[in-house]
C-alpha cells in the first residue's frame, strides 16, 4: 500500500476514533477545487452559519467566504463596483500572505494575520490566483488569426519579390554609393587649333571628347562650386553624375528624402520607372530643397538612384538627406547605403486598419468591415501592379507563342507562394486552368487569380495553410510568419519540398539561419519598441525653459543611442540578456555628450562609461528615463510601473481610483519622492504602490531628461528602498544597479522577458502551447546563458514545431 | 430593345454582364430633366514641328475658302471650321523657339530662367504662367453648374517619358507643368478604374465564398465563427457591388487589349485616346481637354505612312527638298485626319442632355508650336478650330493682322463663359482685348 493512502486511512481512523468528523468530512466532501459560483447561495459576511457549513469548510475557504468574497467574488472573479479585477496573478504565496496581512480586509486591516492569513492565501492561490489555477480554470488555446498589418505588407512584398531577379541577392559588406561621373575633356592645344581652322572654314567644330570616371562615394554631399568633379580633366560647363545603390530601411514608416541643389536632379527610390523627385528643370539659379516622402517596410533594402546634371549653371552641388521615422534630417549616412542595386519591393500603399493591441501586442484575432474593404483595395492594388509588370514577372511577352503557358506557370507559383504550399495538378486544373478558360483574355485571368488569391482565407489566415494536415510546408509557413512576419523564402520552400523540415534539429537549423536575416532584425526592433514602450517615448516633450537642450535633434540622437546599445547587445558577440540591465556604458556623440556630461567630438557615436552616475543598461538609458517623466519633473510612478511590469515581472492592476499627479498641490519644498509617497499613502493604493514606488524611487538620481543628479529640490536624492520581491524576500536596493542585479537573477523577471518576447513574436499566449511552455522556455534561457538569440529560436520553435514529434532519445544502432 | 438584345448590344461594346447594373440609367430617361445654359467644351490638339504653309493656308479669305491638301480630311466639317492666320506667338526671352513654341503656347508668358539648353538662345526652365486650358477649367470648376468630376483631362499620344519644356504645354501655374497621360489603359483606369474594379471583384466573389466555406468546415467551432463573420463581410461586399451605381450613364468604351506603347502603334493609340475623350465628354467627366501628339521637336518615325525619317529631321529640310516636302504634307495631313476623326465622333454623338451633337457644343482647336519647321518661326502659328463651342462664326478663313496669341486665348475663355478674364499671360500683349470672332 502506498504511503499516502496508508496515511490517509490512518488519519481517517484517528478522526473516527476521536469522534470528530471535521477533517474527515472535508477530505471527502470538499476537494481543492471550489464548487462553481452558481451552485452556492450568497451569504452575508458574519451571518450565523450552520454547524454543517463550518464542518465541511476548510479554514482558508471559510475566511475567504466570510471576509473576502463580498468584494472579490465567490471565485475571485471580482465584483462590479467593489473590486472589479479578478484575483489572478504571478505573485508567490508568501508574497500574497504578506499583502493580506498588511492590507486586508479593507477597513479592518490587521485582522487577518498569522495562520489565518496563511490559510486564506493558500486557498486563494490554489483555487484561482496562481497561473496554474488560471490555466486549469480557463484553458488557453491558440486562436485563429489573420495576417496583421505588418504580416500583410511583408507577405505581399515577398510574394512579388519571388518573381524578381536578384530579389534575394545578398548585398556585400561595402558601404557607399556607386557614382558615375560623365562630362567632357578639356581640348588640347592641337584640338583648339584644329577647331579654329574649322570655324574659319565655316565648318562645325569637332565634337568634344567625353571624360568619364566612377568611384564609390561615402555620402552624396558634393560641392563643385563653379568647377567640375575633376578640375584637372573635366570641363566645368557641362557634366552629369549618377549615383546608384541600395538603401537599408531599419524600421517601417515614412522616410522623407530631401535633395538640396541648384542643378537639375531626379531621385528614384524603390520604383525604377517613376522618380520620387523629378526636378530636372530648375526653377531658378538658387539652391533649392526638393522633398518627398515614401513609405518603406523595415528590415529591407531598396534600390535608390540620384541623377544630377549641370549645364552652364553658375555652380553645382548636391546633397541627399533623409529623415527616417523618428529620426532627424541628416545626410544619408554611409552605413545605410550599399553600392549594389537590388530588385524593386512591392510596397502596398493601401492603408490597412490598425491591429487589435488590447492584449499588449498586435494580433489578428478580429476582423471588421474596414479590414475586409482594405484588403480588397490592397488586392486590387496588387492586381494592377501585376498587370503593369506582368512581362517581367512572368518572363514572357505579349503575343509570344508561349505567353499563355508562361502566364499559367506564373499564376501557379503565385498561388502556391501565397498559400504557402504547392498545388496538386488537380487543384491547378480546378483553379488556374479554369480561370484561364473563363476569362475573356489571359491577362484578365491573371488579374482575377491575383485578386482571388489575396482575398482567399488561405492567404489571409496563414494557419489555414495546414488545415488539411501538418507537414514540412506548415513548418516553413510558421517559421517565416513568426520570424519575418512573412512567407517562406526560396530556401525554406526548397527545404520543405525536399522534406528537410521533418525533425527538431532540421527546423532549428533553418530557424538559426533565419534569425540573421534583416527581416528578423526589424521584427526584434519592433519587440524592443513594444517592450520598452517607445511609442510613448516618441511624444516626450520637455519644458523649454528648464531643459532648453532637449530639442528634436537631441531626442532623435537619444533614440539612436538606445538602438545602438540594443543592437550591440542583441547582434553582438554575446547576446546576453543580463547586459541589457547591467551594462554601465552609453552610446554618446558630441551633442549627447554635452548634455550627459562628457566632452566629445563629432557626430559619431562612441561607447562611453559616464564619469558620474553609474548606469544600468536600458533601465537608466536617458531616452527611457526622459520618456518616463513629466515635462518638468521625474515621475517615479511611471518609472516604477515600467520596472514592475516590464522588467521585474509583477502584474499590476489598474488603479481603483485614477489620481492625477498635480505638482502645484504639494508643499513646494518636498522632493518628488516625498510627494509621491504622500499621494499614494492611502491603503487602497498600497497593494500596487508598495511595489511601484520603491522601484521608481531607485531611479530618482536621474532627472526628467535622464541626467544624473545628486539633489532634488535642493535636498539630497534618496534612492535607497526596501522592496518586497515576488519570491517573498524583502530586498534592500540602493539604486538602479540593484534592480538590475535582481532582474537578472529573478525567475519572475526572466518569465516577464520571455513572455513578452513570446507574445510579440508568436502573437499568442505561451499557455496556448501548453501550460508548462513559459517555464520550459525560461529554464532553457537560463541554461543557454541568457542568450537572447537562442531564446528567440526556442520561442520560434515552440510554434514552428507544433506537430513535429519531440526529439526522440537516441536509440543504440539508430 | 428587349433585354436579350440589350445584353448583346453591351457585349458588343465589350462590357460584361457584371457591369449591367451600372448602365441602368440611359440618357433618354434623363434628357427631359436637363435645363439651363448649354454645356460647352474645349479640346486643344497639339501637333509638332510646324506646318507646310503652302499646303495649309487657303488662298481665299472668307466663306468661299478652299481647303489645301493638308486639310482635305476636314472637308466634311468645312462649314463648322474656322481657320485663323496672323496669330503670332510674340513671347520673347530665354529658351529656343521650340521651347517657347511649346511651353509659351498655352501659357502666353515668358519662360523662367533655368538649366535646359535648346538649339539656341539662353537656357530656360518651366513656363511662368497657368495655361489657358487650366485657366478655363479652373473657372468652370468654380461654378457648381459647370463643375465636373475631373474638370479637365490631359491626353497624350506617343509623348516621351520625360518632363521638360519641350514635352509640357499644360501648366497649373508657374513651375507647375501637368503631365499628359499617353497610355490609354492608364487613362481608362483613371476614368473607369472603380467600375472595372467592381467588375473584377464580382467575378471572384463566388470562389472566395466557396473557399471560405471549404476551409471553415475543417475548423473548431470557435475558429469557424471567425470565418463565418468573414463570410458575412464578403456577402455584404458582394451586395454592395451589385447595387446600381449612378455615375456612369454611358457604356464604357472598348479598348483593344494589349496594344504596346510603341511608335508603330501610334495610329491605334491615337484612336483609343480619341474614343476615350469622346466618352469622357459623353459621361460629362470633364469639359476641357488637351490632346498632345508627341512633343515639340518630336521625331516620330511615321512608318505607318511609309516614312522612315524622323518628323523633326524632315521639318528642317529646305523648301526645295521636294521629297521632304511631300512627306511633311503627308504627316500633317495624317494629323488633320485625326482631328477629323475626333470631329466625326463628336458629330455622331448626340449631346447627352440637350439638343444636337457633342460637336455642336465643343470647340476643337488644332495648333502647333511653330509656324513653319525649317524657319522655326513663331509667326502665323497654325490655328484650325472646328465645332460649335465658343459661339464663333464658323465656316470661314480669317486673316488677322499680326495678333498676339494672348488675345486668341482670351477670346476663347470668353467664348467658353469665363468672361471675368481681362488679360491672359503677358499683359501688354493683350492690348485690344478679345477678337471679334462671333
Amino acid at each position: 500500500m502506498p504511503a499516502c493512502v496508508s496515511n490517509f486511512f490512518t488519519r481517517l481512523a484517528a478522526c473516527l476514533a476521536t469522534g470528530s468528523l471535521l477533517w474527515a468530512g472535508n477530505v471527502f466532501a470538499q476537494p481543492v477545487e471550489p464548487t462553481p459560483a452558481s451552485a452556492q447561495t450568497p451569504e452575508p459576511v458574519g451571518a450565523a452559519t450552520g454547524p454543517a457549513a463550518v464542518a465541511t469548510e476548510p479554514l482558508g475557504a471559510a475566511i475567504y467566504r466570510k471576509s473576502c468574497a463580498e468584494c472579490h467574488g465567490k471565485r475571485g472573479e471580482g465584483v462590479t463596483g467593489k473590486y472589479d479585477d479578478p484575483l489572478a496573478g504571478s505573485r508567490s504565496l508568501p508574497s500574497l500572505v504578506r499583502i493580506i496581512s498588511k492590507t486586508m480586509p479593507e477597513g479592518k486591516e490587521g485582522t487577518c494575520t498569522g495562520p489565518d492569513a496563511d490559510a486564506v492565501a493558500a486557498f486563494i492561490y490554489d483555487a484561482f490566483y496562481s497561473p496554474a489555477a488560471q490555466a486549469r480554470i480557463h484553458p488557453v488555446v491558440e486562436s485563429l488569426s489573420r495576417l496583421t498589418v505588418a504580416q500583410y505588407q511583408n507577405s505581399v512584398a515577398d510574394l512579388l519579390g519571388r518573381f524578381r531577379q536578384g530579389f534575394d541577392r545578398p548585398l556585400g559588406p561595402q558601404r557607399g554609393w556607386r557614382g558615375v561621373y560623365s562630362g567632357f575633356a578639356f581640348s588640347t592645344p592641337e584640338e583648339e587649333a584644329e577647331n579654329r581652322e574649322l570655324v574659319a572654314k565655316k565648318k562645325d567644330k569637332k565634337p568634344r571628347r567625353p571624360e568619364k570616371f566612377e568611384r564609390v562615394d561615402p555620402q552624396i554631399s558634393v560641392h563643385f562650386g563653379p568647377g567640375s568633379p575633376d578640375p584637372e580633366k573635366m570641363i566645368p560647363e557641362e557634366f552629369n553624375v549618377r549615383w546608384n545603390g541600395s538603401i537599408y530601411a531599419p524600421e517601417t514608416g515614412s522616410y522623407e528624402f530631401v535633395v538640396k541643389t541648384e542643378n537639375g536632379v531626379r531621385l528614384w527610390v524603390n520604383e525604377p520607372d517613376e522618380p520620387l523627385i523629378d526636378s530636372w528643370v530648375t526653377p531658378g539659379p538658387e539652391t533649392r530643397e526638393e522633398r518627398k516622402s515614401i513609405f518603406l517596410l523595415g528590415g529591407r533594402c531598396y534600390r535608390i538612384s540620384l541623377a544630377m546634371f549641370k549645364f552652364k549653371d553658375r555652380s553645382a552641388s548636391v546633397e541627399l538627406l533623409w529623415k527616417p521615422p523618428h529620426g532627424k534630417l541628416e545626410t544619408v549616412p554611409q552605413a545605410q547605403v550599399m553600392p549594389q542595386e537590388i530588385a524593386t519591393n512591392m510596397i502596398v500603399k493601401t492603408a490597412l486598419p490598425a491591429d487589435d493591441r488590447s492584449d499588449g501586442y498586435e494580433r489578428g484575432t478580429t476582423i471588421s468591415k474596414e479590414w475586409d474593404q482594405a484588403t480588397t483595395t490592397a488586392a486590387l492594388e496588387v492586381a494592377a501592379h501585376v498587370e503593369m509588370t506582368l512581362d517581367a514577372l512572368s518572363g514572357s511577352k505579349a503575343g509570344a507563342p508561349d505567353r499563355v503557358e508562361k502566364l499559367q506557370r506564373f499564376c501557379r507559383r503565385f498561388v502556391e507562394t501565397a498559400f504557402r504550399r504547392p498545388l496538386s495538378d488537380a487543384q491547378n486544373a480546378a483553379l488556374i486552368e479554369r480561370a484561364f478558360q473563363a476569362a475573356p483574355t489571359p491577362t484578365i485571368a491573371v488579374k482575377r487569380l491575383v485578386l482571388f488569391t489575396l482575398k482567399s482565407p488561405r492567404f489571409l489566415y496563414p494557419e489555414l495553410s495546414h488545415a488539411d494536415g501538418f507537414d514540412d510546408f506548415s513548418v516553413a509557413s510558421n517559421l517565416a510568419l513568426v520570424l519575418w512576419d512573412s512567407l517562406p523564402d526560396p530556401a525554406l520552400w526548397k527545404a520543405a519540398s525536399e522534406g528537410r523540415l521533418h525533425t527538431q534539429e532540421q527546423v532549428e537549423k533553418e530557424a538559426r539561419r533565419m534569425v540573421d536575416d534583416p527581416r528578423t532584425k526589424a521584427k526584434l526592433r519592433g519587440f524592443f519598441q513594444q517592450w520598452l514602450d517607445l511609442e510613448r517615448a516618441e511624444h516626450a516633450a520637455k519644458d523649454t525653459v528648464l531643459f532648453p537642450e532637449f530639442d528634436e535633434a537631441l531626442h532623435s540622437d537619444l533614440r539612436k543611442s538606445l538602438f545602438l546599445f540594443l543592437d550591440e547587445v542583441v547582434w553582438g558577440q554575446a547576446p546576453d540578456y543580463r547586459r541589457l540591465f547591467q551594462a554601465d556604458h552609453l552610446w554618446l556623440n558630441q551633442r549627447l555628450g554635452r548634455v550627459y556630461g562628457q566632452t566629445l567630438q563629432g557626430d559619431e557615436f562612441q561607447r562611453i562609461v559616464p564619469v558620474r552616475g553609474k548606469r544600468a543598461g536600458v533601465l537608466t538609458h536617458p531616452y527611457l528615463l526622459s520618456s518616463l517623466a513629466y515635462n518638468r519633473t521625474t515621475s517615479p510612478i511611471h518609472r516604477g510601473v515600467f520596472l514592475s511590469r516590464s522588467v521585474v515581472g509583477v502584474n499590476l492592476k489598474n488603479p481603483s481610483v485614477a489620481v492625477a499627479f498635480e505638482d502645484a498641490k504639494f508643499d513646494p519644498s518636498l522632493t518628488m519622492r516625498e510627494k509621491v509617497s504622500s499621494l499614494t499613502k492611502n491603503a487602497s493604493c498600497a497593494g500596487c504602490h508598495g511595489v511601484i514606488n520603491p522601484l521608481g524611487f531607485t531611479l530618482e538620481q536621474f532627472d526628467a531628461i535622464g541626467r544624473w543628479r545628486s539633489e532634488d529640490n535642493r535636498k539630497p536624492v534618496n534612492s535607497t528602498v526596501d522592496f518586497d520581491a515576488e519570491e517573498g524576500a524583502s530586498l534592500h536596493f540602493t539604486g538602479p544597479e540593484d534592480v538590475a542585479n535582481y532582474a537578472v537573477s529573478s525567475t519572475h523577471a526572466h518569465d516577464a522577458f520571455v513572455r513578452q518576447l513570446f507574445i510579440y513574436t508568436i502573437k499568442q499566449p505561451p499557455a496556448a502551447f501548453g501550460v508548462e511552455t513559459l517555464q520550459r522556455l525560461r529554464t532553457q534561457f537560463a541554461t543557454n546563458g541568457f542568450d537572447i538569440r537562442k531564446l528567440l529560436v526556442d520561442v520560434v520553435m515552440t510554434k514552428a514545431s507544433t506537430g513535429i514529434p519531440p526529439a526522440a532519445p537516441k536509440v543504440a544502432g539508430n | 430593345m428587349n433585354p436579350l438584345n440589350r445584353r448583346a448590344f453591351l457585349r458588343n461594346l465589350g462590357v460584361s454582364a457584371a457591369s449591367l447594373p451600372f448602365l441602368s440609367a440611359l440618357p433618354s430617361l434623363n434628357a427631359a430633366a436637363a435645363q439651363g445654359p448649354r454645356k460647352q467644351r474645349l479640346v486643344i490638339i497639339f501637333t509638332p514641328n510646324g506646318t507646310v504653309p503652302t499646303e495649309f493656308w487657303p488662298d481665299v479669305e472668307g466663306e468661299d475658302f478652299q481647303f489645301k491638301s493638308i486639310l482635305q480630311p476636314l472637308e466634311p466639317f468645312k462649314s463648322q471650321t474656322l481657320m485663323l492666320k496672323g496669330v503670332y506667338n510674340k513671347i520673347k526671352g530665354d529658351g529656343d523657339q521650340h521651347m517657347r513654341g511649346m511651353s509659351c503656347l498655352l501659357t502666353a508668358d515668358h519662360l523662367l530662367p533655368g538649366n535646359i539648353m535648346g538649339g539656341g538662345g539662353a537656357p530656360a526652365g518651366w513656363a511662368s504662367n497657368i495655361s489657358i486650358d487650366q485657366e478655363i477649367k479652373k473657372a468652370l470648376q468654380a461654378r457648381p453648374e459647370t463643375q465636373t468630376r475631373f474638370g479637365s483631362l490631359e491626353f497624350g499620344v506617343a509623348v516621351p517619358n520625360r518632363a521638360d519644356p519641350w514635352t509640357r504645354m499644360s501648366y497649373l501655374g508657374a513651375n507647375q507643368p501637368v503631365s499628359p497621360i499617353d497610355d490609354p489603359y492608364q487613362m481608362f483606369a483613371k476614368m473607369y478604374g472603380q467600375v472595372k474594379d467592381k467588375d473584377s471583384l464580382v467575378s471572384i466573389m463566388d470562389d472566395v465564398k466557396d473557399d471560405l466555406r471549404k476551409v471553415a468546415a475543417k475548423l473548431s467551432a470557435r475558429d469557424k465563427q471567425m470565418l463565418e463573420e468573414h463570410l458575412t463581410l464578403v456577402r455584404s461586399m458582394e451586395a454592395e457591388l451589385k447595387a446600381p451605381a449612378v455615375h456612369v450613364e454611358h457604356p464604357l468604351p472598348e479598348l483593344d487589349p494589349g496594344i504596346e506603347l510603341v511608335n508603330d502603334n501610334t495610329p491605334q493609340i491615337s484612336r483609343m485616346q480619341l474614343n476615350l475623350l469622346v466618352n469622357a465628354f459623353t459621361n460629362d467627366m470633364a469639359r476641357v481637354a488637351t490632346f498632345q501628339y508627341m512633343r515639340s521637336v518630336g521625331g516620330a518615325q511615321m512608318r505607318w505612312l511609309g516614312i522612315q525619317e524622323g518628323h523633326h529631321a524632315l521639318s528642317h529640310e529646305p523648301d526645295t527638298n521636294q521629297e521632304a516636302f511631300g512627306k511633311l504634307v503627308k504627316i500633317n495631313s495624317w494629323f488633320a485626319g485625326e482631328v477629323a476623326y475626333l470631329a466625326k465622333r463628336l458629330a455622331e454623338t448626340p449631346e447627352p442632355s440637350g439638343e444636337g451633337s457633342l460637336l455642336d457644343n465643343t470647340l476643337v482647336v488644332w495648333t502647333n508650336e511653330l509656324g513653319k519647321g525649317n524657319s522655326h518661326t513663331l509667326d502665323n502659328v497654325p490655328i484650325v478650330m472646328v465645332g460649335g463651342g465658343g459661339g464663333f462664326k464658323m465656316g470661314r478663313f480669317a486673316k488677322l493682322d499680326n495678333v498676339p496669341h494672348n488675345r486668341l486665348w482670351l477670346t476663347l475663355a470668353h467664348g467658353l463663359g469665363h468672361t471675368g478674364l481681362k488679360t491672359f499671360g503677358q499683359a501688354d500683349l493683350c492690348e485690344g482685348g478679345i477678337l471679334p470672332l462671333s
